[in-house]
């Protein structure tokens, strides 16, 4: 077991290594700019007075190895500075924003998960039949549609021509659970459509390469009915590319949600990053890709950490 | 019951029945569960729904029959040995590359073919369509149809740049790499280990605000395409001069006239705006590449006709040229092709968050942005742009799958 535990230990090092990279690539980049940021800011009409205040407010008056530190014990903390175009607290505005797209992309998996899984082993139990190649086909569209497309799709069938569900994801504190879920069905959906594409493609590749290991030919050699050779021998092992699988499509989840929330205006933080980038909020945009890098790594982490725990054979790197 | 519906089930029980009769196993399956799939959708939706089946399977047909032809019309112009690869190719990878074809021919005689400029204003905001106009105005009274066509030219022309900036990096990294492994092999491991860790679309959107400004100038975009270009340049300097000094000295002064020349040439076919985003593509899409190319070339370095060639004193740029490259052509063709997808839709996403391509550039992308008011008038217009955009990627995906299946020999 401690074996196990000095692994994930080693993998989560690694992983807070990579965040710290990225956390000096996401500050420094915004040094590339010339002058400062209170110069990209305030722009060419900027007076020295005004100029000069906006600094000494930002603090850049200090050196920038000393602004990097601080900005990161505070992100550490989860104290984002303050935004530059309305001065409120950034991770006050990005907090609500983030619960918001966490919701939206739990609702998304809860219900992409099972039903590609699902669909994977079948499809894979029916290889190069015409089923087989009639879902190779649609999920290979559903992949390679943009995302603003099925969004775009779905509201035109779904909320304007017959109004079965709102068109525009407006969220209020006083909803119930059940009427939340309600008004987030289509960009849930749209979600859903796209990942539940690629996991089923991945989970049937996993199970094929699966059935085609000898033990599994032997079992079916002597005779064990088919859906006991599934469940007892090919699950076991199945486990591990499977949860790879959900785990990497999850980090997918990730990206996809920005184009997906301006579609249909949900106020989530893939929305705050698009808005900040058109307005060069750097705060903003500099705590939304941290934050965003973060998750996605947490989840590859994820994946790998499940992978070692359902797969023995990794425990023991050669 | 009217008519149609009659007509309508006639024709699927009398397909299903042939199909069973002739023992057409796969095909009759397909048919007759499409019969069992009607009843419950007939019930539902009525005639309408049937028609819109109707209408679906008869788009299908054709094109199924355009591809066949078109198929059948590339082995007769084909050579002999590139008929008989072009005759195992099935119906979707036929598809796919008339639909290639097609997009190519308009992208390329876009001006011949559009009835009006691209930002030609010629009628009032979201005009109807009528018949000088086949898809109506846009927001500013632009012909949609021209902009579409337009748009096959700016946006694909701009996500293969991106493509072959991101390739050739990735590509030459990773071939050097696999001959010279060592500290160089692990250092640019590393780094695209970082990059690929940031999701493309957050990376890009970073990137953007920081270069997207006032940055995105005619000098910022030159120097910054000239160093990429020097960069990837340095990677085939060292390769094919290795230790001798003055051929260093001579690749080296070769290399700052070509990157001068190339970004210069760049810059009088995008705007400075365009280059920044090509290479921020480039920047994040070539640690993929990187990453495919060291482990295809990784197998083969370690053949024995390798060792062969080394043991006679071949120089690395050999190694690459004339024995790597030529064993790693499928893979890697195929992977340009998946990269053009990726590269693609991330441009047309950008573009569609108002980031990428700048108006008023007809670009698919941002059509839909622009136009997406229509939808909720139940309009279908602004969905064309993104049908676009989602049928050449399909497209370039059957390609890839049948060159895929043919190079693996992957029987499963």
């Amino acid at each position: 077991m401690g074996d196990i535990l000095g692994l994930v230990a080693k993998r989560l090092g690694l992983g807070l290594i990579i965040l710290l990279v990225i956390s000096v690539i996401i500050f420094f980049m915004v040094e590339l700019l010339p002058g400062d940021i209170a110069e990209a800011v305030l722009g060419q009409g900027a007076t020295p007075e005004n100029l000069a205040a906006l600094r000494k407010e930002m603090g850049l008056d200090q050196p920038a190895i000393v602004r990097y530190l601080d900005w990161l014990s505070g992100a550490v903390m989860l104290d984002f500075g303050n935004s530059i175009v309305t001065g409120t607290s950034v991770s006050q505005t990005i907090s609500e924003r983030f619960a918001n797209t966490l919701f939206l992309a739990t609702y998304a998996a809860a219900i992409a998960v099972p039903i590609s899984i699902v669909l994977g082993i079948i499809v894979a139990l029916l290889r190069n039949s015409i089923f087989d190649r009639v879902a190779n086909v649609a999920t290979l569209t559903s992949i390679s549609s943009p995302e603003f497309f099925l969004g775009y799709i779905l509201i035109l069938y779904l909320a304007v021509k017959t109004s079965m569900f709102p068109a525009i994801a407006s969220l209020s504190s006083d909803m119930d659970f059940g009427d939340l879920l309600y008004r987030t069905f289509l960009p849930a959906l749209t979600l859903v459509l796209v990942v539940t594409a690629h996991m089923m493609r991945m989970t049937r590749a996993a199970i094929i390469n699966l059935l085609a290991s000898p033990y599994i030919e032997m079992a079916r050699l002597k005779g064990t009915p088919p859906w006991k050779v599934i469940v007892k021998h090919a699950l076991p092992n199945a486990w591990a590319p499977i949860i790879n699988v959900v785990a990497l499509n999850l980090a997918y989840l990730i990206t996809g949600v920005v184009l997906v929330e301006v579609v249909f205006v949900y106020p989530g933080i893939g929305q705050a990053l698009v808005d900040a980038v058109s307005k060069r909020d750097f705060p903003v945009v500099q705590a939304c890709c941290l934050i965003f890098a973060a998750t996605f790594i947490l989840l590859n982490l994820a994946a790998d950490v499940g992978a070692i725990l359902t797969n023995p054979r990794l425990r023991h790197p050669k | 019951m009217s008519v149609f519906v009659i007509i309508y089930y006639t024709l699927l029980l009398g397909a299903s029945c042939l199909a069973a009769y002739f023992n057409k196993r796969s095909a009759f399956l397909l048919i007759f569960s499409l019969t069992l799939v009607s009843f419950i959708l007939g019930i539902v939706g009525g005639p309408g729904a049937l028609r819109s089946v109707a209408i679906a399977a008869g788009l299908l047909a054709l094109a199924a029959m355009v591809s066949y032809a078109f198929r059948e019309f590339l082995i007769v112009i084909a050579s002999t040995n590139m008929a008989k690869e072009l005759r195992t190719a099935p119906l979707t990878a036929a598809f796919g590359m008339f639909v290639i074809f097609t997009y190519a021919i308009a992208g390329i005689f876009a001006p011949v073919i559009a009835p009006f400029g691209e930002a030609e204003i010629i009628s009032s905001a979201f005009a109807p369509a009528d018949e000088t106009m086949l898809l109506g105005a846009d927001q500013l009274g632009r012909d949609m149809f021209s902009r579409i066509i337009y748009g096959a030219r700016n946006t694909v022309a701009l996500a293969l740049a991106g493509t072959v900036l991101a390739f050739l990096l990735g590509a030459l990294a990773g071939l050097l790499a696999a001959v010279n492994g060592g500290w160089f092999d692990q250092l640019i491991a590393r780094t695209s280990d970082v990059i690929m860790s940031i999701p493309s679309l957050i990376f890009a959107l970073l990137m953007l605000s920081i270069f997207g400004g006032e940055l995105a100038n005619d000098t910022t975009s030159f120097w910054l395409l000239t160093g990429f270009m020097m960069v990837t340049g340095l990677l085939v300097v060292t390769a094919v001069f290795e230790n001798n000094i003055i051929g260093w000295a001579i690749g080296l002064a070769a290399l700052v006239g070509v990157s001068v020349a190339f970004a210069g040439f760049m810059l009088i076919i995008f705007n400075p705006s365009e280059i920044i985003l090509v290479l921020v593509v480039a920047v994040i899409y070539s640690p993929r590449v990187f990453r495919l190319t060291r482990a295809v070339a990784g197998n083969v370095v370690v053949m024995d006709y390798i060792e062969a060639a080394k043991l006679r004193g071949e120089k690395t740029w050999y190694l690459i040229r004339r024995e790597i490259l030529p064993n790693s052509t499928a893979p890697l063709v195929a992977e340009f092709g998946l990269e053009f997808c990726f590269v693609f839709l991330l441009i047309a996403g950008l573009s569609f968050l108002g980031l990428g391509i700048q108006p008023p550039t007809a670009d698919w992308g941002s059509m839909v942005r622009e136009n997406a008011t229509l939808v909720s008038f139940g309009e279908i217009t602004p969905l064309i742009p993104a049908a676009a955009i989602a049928l050449l990627t399909v497209a370039v995906n059957f390609v890839v799958d049948w060159m895929l299946y043919r190079s693996s020999g992957l029987k499963v």
